[in-house]
């Protein structure tokens, strides 16, 4: 064994334990009738779990919720993120301290904000509908077809930051010379950042956006918090619904082939966005 | 392989693994024991109990009465675990499936009730409830023990009622004022209306909070949640106007935009003066009035719901299959539901559950008063579960959906009790 792989050890071990053992024995469950209230001996089922969730229309309507949501919550935060990032670069006084500030949202654990503005959308108590009646508007946040974009309002609010850290990080990386022999020739800021900036960028985006990406797809503290999952199912994230069939319900190997069918079309999705990037990097 | 290529491949990678964790990360017979003879003599009884509760005032009142109990079982001690409801149940089926279990003594909430017996999680309580001398068992409201039953089998005793009533302000709707039959309440509610303060301040979120509130609503109607042979019966002509009552009110006398709240939302409104009335527990009542709690304490008064029939939780204290000391959990359940001391925790705040508190002359003359142990009296006798049968709180989930989407308008009120009936079904089956 070579000396590089030796010292790799240590983490492939760890990794097994940790990561490894889980993922395997709850991969076993999807092919098993294992219920938390199970009385009796534990039966194999081969692929009944997963033709129950791929034939289950409540599955394919919570991974559409799941797919809007991921969708405009991460689509908003890339488009603010990267502005204030831009700002950010050019700022010259209270650097450290605008984004210490700015990155304030990031640390407050996720269940605690989907409290807080819970409180905050409140009709009678909460600030923001308070502030809306002065302006003579009513708006309902959690009604029909408004509930899942306040919910991806929340996760801009408190994960924009982590973009814009991302982002900046990637901007203060770019080479200045480009972007000076451009403005030698003449180009204006706009054709500097879509010509220069971005595509020097593009390496960082497409991290940035499948960290958001993955992150997001995990809601469910929000939904827990302050819709659960309503109106009617609107809001009823994939997560959600697992948490619901393998811990409320106890159907914990149905969960297991919901989490690893989500699992199958996500690694899907990262390795055609991965062969296209390197696809792209090589040409 | 060039830098940038092999950055991506690694990332690529991290990704991957990331992702796995990532989206998995949401994942992740019982036979009737007999007594044994230390049981007979609390001095010579010996043994730890470990108990699981709920974090709410009342807990804190059963762990006020530890060291009486430990005045009559010197050598049994008594340790207390307080957790959230949510975080309860999972907690608890750990401990009854691990070797070495957590929790010698616990609560049942009754959704959860048949599921733990039939996993054989619970020790069946007819055999200790009859060797318990001078424990007076009928004396028990019949709705709490009923809910203690499975297959006529008792598995625990009754411990907190979550019985629901009509809490209203006192200072809007004058006592003769309140309402006693569905219309009465929808017409009585919008009436008192006014752009600062609600008629009723209601619960539609989804799932459970709207199934609780509206069973009251489908009761007032008529209607029940199933037949007499324990079918699903929400299709019929009864729910059907339980639920156009309900939405109708949601729509003309419930705060605006609150199609998302829950218990503490309404609580808040009540409290603050912003609703004139909610249905609620009726336990509640002490909170809201408590001085200093919002502009109308003291105010707040209580009666049954309109048609005088309620929708009823309940907490129930049951053995586990593998409490590591089961007569001395039994000791304290019972010592802790004995008629004396069921008074005592009953004027230090619990919520009642036996018929001879009621009527305690120490009980009456508590902060409550006897108009409010008369209402309550009457609201446990005339009460029914929210569900039958196992797979409880998935039956009371769907429901709820579907109840949520009749008031939010995605679906027709025949619709959604068409599907809500149907969903019974299915779940009747698994």
């Amino acid at each position: 064994m070579k000396y590089e792989h030796k010292l790799l050890t240590p983490l492939l071990a760890v990794f097994a334990v940790a990561v490894g053992f889980p993922l395997l024995y709850s991969f076993w469950l999807g092919f098993t009738d294992y219920k938390l209230v199970n009385s009796g001996a534990t039966k194999f089922v081969g692929l009944q779990n997963y033709i129950s969730v791929l034939s289950d229309g409540a599955y394919w309507s919570s991974f559409a919720t799941t797919t809007a949501y991921v969708l405009l919550s991460v689509s908003l935060e890339l488009i603010i993120g990267l502005s204030i990032a831009l700002a950010l670069q050019k700022q010259k006084w209270v650097k450290d301290l605008t984004r210490s500030v700015l990155l304030a949202p990031m640390f407050i654990t996720p269940i605690a904000v989907g409290l807080m503005f819970r409180f905050f959308l409140n009709d009678q108590l909460g600030a923001i509908p308070n502030f809306l009646k002065q302006l003579g508007l009513s708006y309902d946040f959690f009604g029909p077809g408004r509930a899942l974009i306040s919910l991806a309002f929340i996760d801009v609010w408190q994960w924009t930051p982590f973009m814009i850290l991302l982002l900046l990080a990637g901007l203060e990386s770019i080479p200045k010379q480009p972007l000076e022999a451009a403005r030698v020739d003449g180009a204006n800021s706009w054709y500097s950042f879509r010509r220069i900036t971005l595509p020097m960028l593009s390496p960082v985006l497409v991290v940035a956006i499948l960290l958001r990406g993955l992150d997001a797809l995990k809601v469910f503290e929000y939904v827990f918090a302050t819709t659960r999952g309503g109106p009617g199912t609107e809001t009823k994230t994939i997560q959600f619904l697992a948490y619901q069939t393998g811990i409320t319900y106890f159907r914990l190997s149905e969960a297991s082939a919901m989490a690893f069918i989500l699992l199958v079309v996500v690694l899907a999705i990262i390795v055609i966005l991965f062969r296209n990037l390197e696809k792209a990097s090589t040409r | 392989m060039s830098f940038k290529k092999r950055t991506i491949t690694a990332l690529g990678a991290l990704a991957i693994i990331g992702a796995s964790a990532l989206v998995l990360s949401g994942c992740s017979s019982a036979s009737t024991p007999a007594p044994s003879a230390s049981s007979t003599d609390p001095a010579a009884m010996t043994g730890t109990v470990r108990i699981l509760m709920e974090d709410v005032p009342d807990s804190d009142i059963v762990k006020s009465l530890i060291p009486e109990f430990n005045k009559v079982y010197p050598h049994v001690t008594v340790s207390i675990e307080k957790l959230v409801y949510d975080q309860m149940r999972d907690k608890l089926v750990a401990s009854f499936q691990a070797p070495t279990p957590s929790y010698d003594l616990i609560v049942v909430d009754n959704s959860w009730m048949t599921d733990f017996v039939d996993a054989g999680f619970l020790q069946p309580a007819d055999a200790r409830i009859k060797a318990t001398p001078n424990y007076d068992p009928a004396d028990f409201f019949t709705s709490l023990t009923d809910i203690t039953k499975v297959n006529k089998v008792r598995y625990g005793v009754p411990f907190y009622n979550y019985a629901l009533g009509y809490i209203y302000n006192s200072d809007i709707i004058k006592p003769s004022e309140v309402p006693t039959t569905l219309d009465g309440l929808v017409k009585l509610s919008q009436k008192i209306t006014t752009p600062t303060m609600a008629g009723l301040a209601m619960q539609p979120q989804t799932g459970y909070k709207i199934m609780e509130e509206w069973t009251n609503f489908l009761y007032s109607a008529g209607g029940s949640i199933y037949t007499g042979t324990g079918k699903a019966n929400l299709d019929t002509p009864e729910a059907r106007t339980a639920l156009n009552k309900y939405i109708e009110l949601y729509k003309t006398a419930a705060p605006k935009n609150s199609l998302n709240w829950a218990f503490d939302d309404a609580f808040r409104s009540v409290s603050s003066g912003g609703s004139a009335a909610m249905v609620s527990y009726n336990w509640n009542l002490a909170a809201l009035n408590k001085p200093g709690s919002g502009p109308y304490a003291g105010k707040f008064k209580l009666a049954p719901m309109p048609g005088g029939k309620s929708a009823l939780g309940s907490w129930t204290w049951s053995v586990p299959t593998n409490s590591g000391s089961p007569d001395a959990s039994w000791a304290f359940a019972s010592w802790l539901t004995s008629k004396a001391i069921d008074v005592k925790r009953v004027v230090a705040g619990g919520a009642a559950i036996r018929a001879s508190t009621m009527k305690d002359p120490a009980v009456l003359a508590d902060a409550y008063g006897a108009d409010y142990y008369s209402t309550v009296t009457k609201i446990l006798s005339n009460a029914a579960p929210l569900t039958e049968g196992a797979n409880g709180d998935e039956m009371i989930q769907s429901v709820g959906e579907q109840l949520n989407n009749a008031v939010a308008g995605t679906k027709s009120v025949s619709d959604a009790l068409k599907a809500a009936n149907d969903a019974i079904k299915t779940i009747q089956k698994r």
